[in-house]
């Protein structure tokens, strides 16, 4: 590779320097001042919770963010972070392997490398497949990935895929100098083993001279894998710290900033009334063996990291994705849904994650968006009494605390949060058992996040039962009697929040505890 | 997004006077005359149309006619059935290309069995049936097999033309069609077509469904959020295939009102009213109910087509320049489709 193995002595010279970055959303910091480095052949760990600020980090690294400050040092070139663009970070060498998978399933590895760097084309513009083949059998020698040009990538390994993602985003840079790699949440999706050999294929790359910055939810994989370890915490530097420095534990207490408990783990639930729903054995998708009872009047928080499983629990408990093993029963009677409307039948009530792609009706008025799905309910002899609709849509904007000018305004002038009440009170008007929540309040302001809660908690007082996920540990332990702690897809702590005195930093520590004591 | 901006600030307050009446809400008094004028543009450009054509030279003496005026409108019964069929499935986000052509096979099977004999309703249930398994196809292709909608529809149109052709090798059924039905087709009531009647039935008939049943409500959904109908238990598959079969349903009926008009199974025709028919689909989004595919704009857009066409067929223009004004008509429908589908719904609807 010519560069050889790079110790220690030669950080002096880093690769990668960021320093003084700021960034503000709106009124809150979400940045203040964070300085790092890579030097090249160091795997640089980025760490801390969500809404630490170190995903804002990644995308002003990426230029998809600009800071309101700060600068950036790359090899001897500086940038202003203010002025950083997409396509300079990509001209300088910052080269980035998001989250989402961004290759393409159903090409081959040939046409997945050469998609971001384009083809080799002959005099007439055609492809030299030849050559194509033979470049990228090159960069797959290069990085040691064990697959062929022409395999199509769905027919390999998740941790494969992955490493050809990482491929793709550093086949350009054999003769430039060094550059940087960003991994954000590389194994998020991989079971144990397949993360295993991506990182010992990122360690390879190191080993190599490549500067990395590393970013993981899993601890675990951080403290075996990381030369250095960068800790952020709202919004602030907290420290960086070696290799061997801090363990496990050590690095949970720098995130959450408080020293770890681990006296008070798991609970029983207090009980309420008799259980409505209750789950046996479920698998399906990522999730697998999961048991869980909530009983009327809970309102019970699910929470675990990205790539937990979270949505997937709940998807499988309405029927919005098949379940492959276990039971499910609502008041004691067995629901097997094969599709929504089956369990939305026996009482189930769901409100996805993604608001504006699954939940409103866009080009709808809030009428149309409270009535979506259950006008029959209105109908009789097979009209639609519009006098009907309009009165109990008029009552549930009133009870439910909508604001909208009209009910025949369209939901999409609506704020966020109001749109979200309207998702929410087209099942609440219908009294359903169950309330299947996903991420209920996200990218709604206070005032309609305590709103929101509070119909929660109504319904909850009604006899329903409530399953909510959310990423914010605060609300969750504010407004939920109980939380499950879900891992690699299946539960791994239950934790009565009331009687264990649970807060926001403690359920934090146990999401990223490496084991939870059930 | 800047209403999302505005609004969002109503929610840490209980203010009534925070809400702010925004722009397209209609409480202000320019935002609804803005509305008014939306929704009644298009009558008013036909008027306007009516007027230029009784006014010009070369149309003066023609256009505003007692005969002109009855035959332009007698002309578009069939038309605006079939943009009516076509309507049903693009409420839903899909497309049914193959209304004409299912007309087309059914026009020629009732005018067989009627020329043999058979009573009108015969002829009529057997004109349903051709294009209620027509629809049922199409909705099993896009449901079942996930051809898409463009391709199922526009791939069965062609295998209908095929069978018109082997059926009929080329020729016209003309011979035995009952006085009663061609009388029908081409004489008046109160001074207006028999078959205008019909059209205005089916569309009153279609807006009651598309409107008024949870049935037509569904489909709005549907068409508004595929994966949101899902998700309120909507049997998504099962409501698209209905508006296919709807549509084939009313695309076989209204052939027997082509026998009617024309006197004749004509294997010729019927694919030729496929594209006009969507055209007017299309441009319902911009009458009546605007930003919205809606049964009244659609005879809105039918009537303001068949002026264009009349008037420049009595100017005497050459017939290409009547291919141009339709072909343009579909294209500028399609393009406020989206348009104002991309206003209503504050975001890019995304291809479906």
């Amino acid at each position: 590779m010519g560069r050889g193995e790079v110790t220690p002595a030669e950080r002096a010279d880093p690769a990668l320097r960021a320093s003084g970055v700021v960034k503000d959303f709106a009124g809150t910091r979400a940045l203040d001042g964070v300085s790092f480095d890579v030097a090249p052949g160091e795997i640089h760990a980025l760490v801390g919770s969500n809404g630490s600020g170190k995903s804002t980090l990644v995308k002003i690294l990426a230029g998809v963010e600009t800071a309101d400050a700060g600068e950036l040092e790359l090899g001897r070139q500086r940038h202003d972070l203010r002025h950083f663009s997409t396509a300079l970070a990509r001209r300088e060498g910052l080269h980035f392997v998001h989250q989402q998978p961004t290759t393409f399933g159903d090409l081959t590895v040939a046409e997945n490398l050469a998609t971001s760097r384009g083809y080799e084309t002959g005099p007439l513009g055609g492809i030299r497949w030849r050559a194509l083949r033979r470049r990228v059998a090159g960069v797959l020698r290069r990085f040691e990935i064990d697959a062929g040009p022409d395999d199509v990538l769905d027919t390999l390994s998740p941790s494969t895929q992955t490493m050809v993602a990482i491929a793709r985003a550093l086949q350009d840079q054999e003769d430039e100098r060094g550059g940087v790699l960003v991994l954000d949440e590389p194994t998020a999706a991989l079971s144990a083993s397949e993360a295993e050999r991506v990182l010992d294929a990122i360690r390879r790359f190191a080993a190599q001279g490549q500067a990395i910055v590393f970013i993981s939810h899993r601890l675990e994989e951080i403290v075996r894998v990381a030369d250095r370890i960068t800790v952020l915490r709202d919004g602030r530097l907290v420290t960086t710290v070696e290799r061997h420095a801090v363990d496990h534990d050590g690095l949970v207490e720098l995130i959450v900033g408080r020293p770890l408990d681990r006296t008070a783990t798991a609970a029983l639930a207090p009980s309420f009334g008799a259980a409505v729903l209750q789950v046996r054995e479920l698998g399906g998708g990522r999730v697998h063996d999961v048991d869980a009872s909530i009983a009327a009047g809970e309102v019970v928080g699910l929470a675990g990291l990205t790539g937990s499983g979270r949505s997937t629990l709940l998807r499988l408990l309405f029927g919005a994705q098949q379940r492959t093993r276990g039971s499910i029963e609502v008041d004691g009677v067995p629901l097997a849904p094969r599709r929504p409307s089956d369990a939305i039948d026996a009482g189930v009530a769901y409100v996805p994650e993604d608001r504006l792609g699954q939940g409103v009706f866009p080009g709808m008025s809030v009428l149309e968006n409270l009535s979506a799905g259950f006008v029959a309910d209105y109908a009789r002899h097979g009209h639609v009494g519009e006098a009907r609709e309009r009165v109990a849509a008029v009552e549930a904007i009133e009870r439910y605390m909508i604001r909208t000018p009209s009910s025949l305004a369209p939901i999409t002038t609506l704020s966020g949060g109001n749109q979200q009440k309207v998702v929410l009170a087209r099942w609440l008007r219908r009294n359903p058992r169950v309330l299947l929540l996903d991420e209920p309040t996200q990218g709604v302001d206070v005032g309609a996040r305590a709103e929101l809660w509070h119909l929660i908690q109504t319904a909850a007082l009604a006899g329903a039962a409530a399953l909510v996920v959310s990423s914010d540990l605060e609300e969750l332990v504010q407004f939920c009697g109980r939380i499950l702690l879900l891992r690699d897809g299946t539960v791994c702590g239950d934790v009565d929040v009331i009687g264990s005195g649970l807060d926001a930093d403690r359920l934090n520590h146990l999401l990223h505890a490496e084991t939870v004591a059930a | 997004m800047s209403t999302a901006a505005n609004t969002s600030q109503q929610d840490s307050s209980f203010d009534p006077a925070a809400i702010a009446p925004g722009p397209p809400r209609g409480r202000s008094m320019p935002a609804r005359l803005v509305r008014y004028a939306e929704a009644y543009v298009l009558v008013a450009l036909t008027g306007m149309l009516v007027l230029l054509f009784s006014l010009l030279p070369a149309t003066r003496g023609t256009f505003p006619t007692v005969q002109n005026l009855q035959a332009t409108i007698g002309n578009q019964s069939v038309l605006a059935i079939l943009a009516l069929a076509v309507l049903v499935p693009l409420v839903a986000q899909s497309y049914d290309f193959s209304v004409g052509a299912t007309m087309g096979l059914s026009s020629i099977y009732a005018a067989t069995v009627l020329s043999h004999g058979a009573s009108i309703v015969v002829a009529l249930l057997l004109a349903v049936a051709i294009g209620v398994v027509i629809g049922a196809v199409n909705g099993l292709l896009v449901t079942r097999a996930r051809v898409s909608s463009l391709i199922a529809t526009l791939g069965m149109a062609t295998i209908i033309q095929g069978i018109v052709t082997w059926k009929t090798a080329g020729q016209s059924v003309v011979n035995g069609i009952p006085t009663s039905l061609t009388n029908f087709g081409s004489r008046n009531f109160l001074g207006i077509p028999w078959t205008v009647y019909v059209a205005l039935v089916v569309a009153a008939g279609a807006h009651y469904v598309l409107r008024h049943t949870p049935f037509g409500r569904n489909v709005y959904a549907l068409g508004s959020n595929r994966a949101s109908a899902h998700l309120v238990g909507l049997r998504v598959q099962r409501l698209t295939l209905s508006t296919f079969v709807i549509a084939g349903g009313l695309a076989g009926a209204v052939g027997v009102l082509q026998v009617a008009r024309s006197g004749a199974g004509n294997p010729q025709v019927g694919p030729g009213f496929t594209l006009p028919a969507l055209a007017a689909a299309f441009l319902s989004v911009v009458a009546i109910k605007p930003g919205r595919f809606n049964v009244w704009g659609a005879v809105v857009a039918i009537v303001f087509l068949a002026v264009l066409n009349s008037g420049l067929n009595l100017a005497g223009v050459d017939s290409y320049v009547t291919d141009f004004a339709n072909g343009l008509a579909l294209i500028v429908g399609v393009a406020l489709a989206g348009l104002f589908g991309r206003n209503r719904a504050g975001s890019d609807p995304g291809g479906s």
